[in-house]
């Protein structure tokens, strides 16, 4: 079985390259992020903690990596150090942000790792974890390149969500319990919603009707998700999705390890491309005066 | 494998004897039998005569019975009176659970009939009072999993061009079981995961671990 679903995915995954397209796939959901809107704030990553019902750890646990941000905000001063100048811990200006989620990555590393396959992409070109079938072997976090799967080292339920807390937690994705690692899924259970819906009503998906909680939430537009394989939609007449149209202005290719960038200025880059994962997430770098 | 391995046979009678002695028409047990003899040399002769374009799973299961707050006659209901599940289950279509009536769908009908019956007067009871019966869940899929009733109902019914919409009850009963033969419905089918995926395969469901898994 997982022999079997391991060779298939990577086999959909050489035809797509090889052939351009991925036209094997049903969707490909990607994001585009533009670092230039990104100002910080966390939205996304707290509504990720809303949708996903991801456990607060407290901070003691914080301390020492077992958070379960799915989504977390990098931080980089990328102004030089101002010596003596500098009296706290937080420059006053510099900080430059990154919004880091599980990069969806189709050649992805934590895949022929995993010894239960509960780990395997899927023909939405999303990188999928079962959290039933995973018996906590960790080989999938320790591979990753991005450090984004976090692990449940405790049962977390009962300090997260104490009575009645409980109530607010979003029936459409389950609690994860000790000992299984968990990821961002590109709210996969709105993908689903919105898939189900499509299909009772005899339609294609249209092109923004899926919106992860992150997207949803940030407040200055910075992230842009949607099917990458560029569905046609007649009722609007749009041919390419608006992150298919992103992708291609700033000429960042899925199936590429190095971009072929006829303007250098495009600001499109994906993290650890040299790495070969393949990433579904583009990010547009951060332009700043000087 | 066998048919008669699928039917459970012992509960059909059982639900036959409780319904009679409900309505104290002991000439319906016999009739209930013979009909049911009937219906077996119908299925041995062809095991998807009932539902045109699908293969019903396979697996049986003996549960626990549930005790609700009225012991509701399902048999009464959906086999002697011939009403559509989807009548009172009316969300099965549109959603992913089936749902239970409000109250007020029961009181519709049984404002008028049936009401010297101990079981309608429990019902007005609780009408009046304005509190819902509690009803226990009796068909309950893991937390972990994702199950629409909407697009089994889709496949099945709505896009099955060859089925009568009269005969859903025999589409519902591949998971359900013959609860138009019960009175209160009890779990007669696994609902395991080697339950759903035998259906999968065989009615080439998607077989896509996140299909169901969540």
């Amino acid at each position: 079985m997982s022999l079997s679903n391991l060779i298939d995915d990577w086999s959909r995954y050489r035809k797509g390259r090889e052939e351009g397209g991925f036209h094997d796939y049903e969707h490909m959901w990607g994001m585009s992020i533009d670092l230039n809107k990104c100002i910080g704030c966390n939205a996304c990553s707290v509504a990720c903690y809303a949708e996903n019902n991801l456990a607060v750890v407290g901070k003691e646990k914080f301390e020492k990596g077992q958070g379960m941000h799915w989504l977390r905000v990098e931080r980089y001063w990328d102004e030089p150090d101002l010596g003596e100048e500098r009296t706290s811990e937080f420059q006053q200006h510099g900080a430059s942000f990154l919004p880091m989620m599980c990069q969806q990555c189709n050649a992805a590393t934590c895949e022929p790792v995993c010894p239960v396959a509960a780990t395997y992409h899927t023909p939405d070109g999303l990188n999928a974890q079962v959290y039933n079938r995973c018996i906590g072997s960790r080989y999938c976090s320790n591979n990753c390149p991005f450090r984004l799967r976090y692990f449940n080292f405790w049962s977390y339920y009962e300090d997260s969500w104490p009575a009645p807390l409980q109530m607010q937690l979003n029936p459409d994705i389950s609690v994860r319990d000790m000992g299984v690692m968990e990821k961002c899924t590109f709210c996969v259970q709105r993908i689903r919603t919105v898939k189900d819906t499509a299909r009772m009503e005899d339609r294609k998906v249209r092109d923004g009707e899926v919106q992860t909680a992150c997207s949803q939430t940030c407040p200055t537009g910075a992230i842009e998700f949607g099917d990458m394989l560029g569905m046609y939609d007649p009722e609007s007449g749009v041919a390419e999705t608006r992150v298919t149209k992103m992708w291609r202005k700033h000429q960042v290719e899925l199936g590429k390890t190095k971009q072929n960038k006829q303007t250098p200025d495009m600001r499109g880059y994906r993290v650890f491309e040299f790495l070969n994962t393949d990433p579904c997430v583009m990010y547009l770098d951060r332009v700043r005066e000087v | 494998m066998s048919v008669l391995q699928h039917l459970p046979l012992g509960r059909f009678i059982e639900a036959a004897s409780r319904g009679s002695r409900q309505t104290k028409q002991t000439v319906q047990v016999s009739f209930i039998v013979m009909l049911l003899m009937a219906a077996m040399a119908l299925f041995s002769a062809n095991v998807n005569a009932e539902v045109p374009n699908a293969v019903p799973p396979e697996g049986t299961y003996s549960g626990i019975h549930v005790e609700q707050p009225i012991e509701f006659p399902h048999d009464t209901h959906a086999d002697i009176n011939e009403i559509n599940c989807m009548y009172c289950h009316t969300y099965a279509r549109r959603s992913k659970v089936a749902g239970i009536p409000p109250t007020s769908k029961c009181m519709g009908c049984h404002s008028v009939i049936a009401t010297d019956k101990p079981r309608i007067q429990k019902l007005t009871e609780y009408w009046e009072n304005k509190q819902p019966p509690l009803w226990n869940k009796v068909h309950d899929v893991p937390d972990f999993v994702h199950f629409t009733h909407e697009k089994h109902i889709k496949r099945f019914v709505i896009d099955n061009e060859d089925l009568e919409v009269e005969n859903v009850s025999e589409v519902c009963a591949f998971c359900h079981g013959e609860v138009k033969k019960m009175t209160v419905a009890d779990k007669v089918k696994p609902l395991t995961m080697g339950f759903c995926q035998r259906c999968h395969q065989a009615n080439d469901g998607p077989s896509d671990c996140w299909h169901c898994h969540k």
